[in-house]
């Protein structure tokens, strides 16, 4: 059996998938996290002194928030399943990610294990985060400096 | 049986939240005028204006206040929108202190503003809008 003759008995067996269907479920999984967060975006804009621009801040902090009870509880893995892509691309995959590596390594001890362990997959986002806010703070003033356009 | 009855439940949820959407239409522009300055002028310059959806104006003393909210497919220029009717605005009342902004939260406080009876904390609470449209953290 050659390789071509593989992939095309690899193709013609694996189950296909159903790639409408997860997009449709991603998106309405996507969705639904940004509904409940703009309902706590409502909440904070409602009953404290935060506009509509600085609100963001406290919302991405109770979301991460409730993402990481979701996650301890177990319940968050399942909402995983279904939504893929949906319920990793909000902030709330962000905190999924922190406390499933926290809880993974829990039996290493607290310092060399939880400590040392709990930005595994996170630590990735904070530094190309920060990086990459870096980069565009700094073209931005470029730009400014030069007179292209204004803050 | 169950997981069917979950489905359907879920299709229903999605269904009310969309056709909430389109319910709450009002254009409805309030306008308060403590002082002796014309408020036509701005009233006229609001309702001509199609982007926007509801606005609250408050003159106060020396102070105009606007808050607006724009239709949905204007908020993605919201500010810049602002910025031009604060211009305007700044053309048509060169003595007063004209405030803009495009914040709900601004809309939403100038209402109940407009509701208070007591006409003494108008100033300070004036001031704390203010401030709060200047914050930027």
């Amino acid at each position: 059996m050659d390789e071509k003759k593989y992939a095309k008995l690899e193709q013609e067996i694996s189950p296909k998938i159903p790639l409408m269907k997860n997009i449709l479920k991603a998106f309405l999984t996507g969705g639904i996290i940004c509904l409940v967060a703009q309902f706590v975006a409502l909440f904070y804009m409602t009953y404290f002194d935060f506009t509509e621009r600085t609100a963001s801040n406290p919302t991405v902090a109770t979301m991460i928030f409730f993402s990481m009870l979701l996650t301890g509880f177990g319940l968050y893995k399942k909402i995983g399943q279904f939504g893929g892509a949906g319920s990793a691309v909000p902030i709330t995959g962000f905190g999924n990610a922190v406390i499933s590596a926290a809880i993974e390594h829990k039996s290493e001890g607290y310092v060399l294990g939880v400590g040392s362990n709990m930005f595994k997959l996170a630590g990735s986002v904070i530094l190309f985060g920060v990086f990459s806010a870096f980069v565009v703070a700094l073209i931005k003033t470029i730009l400014v400096k030069l007179g292209v356009v204004s803050w | 049986m169950e997981g069917m009855n979950i489905r359907k439940f879920g299709l229903l949820i999605i269904i009310v939240f969309l056709l909430l959407g389109c319910s709450n239409v009002k254009n409805d522009i309030r306008v308060q005028n403590n002082s002796s300055e014309d408020p036509v002028k701005i009233k006229e310059l609001l309702t001509k204006d199609e982007r926007i959806k509801s606005a609250a104006v408050l003159f106060h003393e020396r102070e105009l206040l606007t808050a607006v909210r724009m239709k949905t497919f204007s908020r993605f220029s919201k500010r810049k929108i602002g910025k031009e009717l604060e211009k305007k605005l700044k053309e048509y009342y060169p003595e007063l202190n004209v405030t803009v902004s495009v914040d709900n939260k601004i809309l939403m406080e100038m209402n109940k503003l407009m509701d208070m009876k007591k006409q003494e904390k108008v100033s300070k609470k004036i001031k704390k809008l203010k401030s709060l449209i200047k914050e930027e953290t």
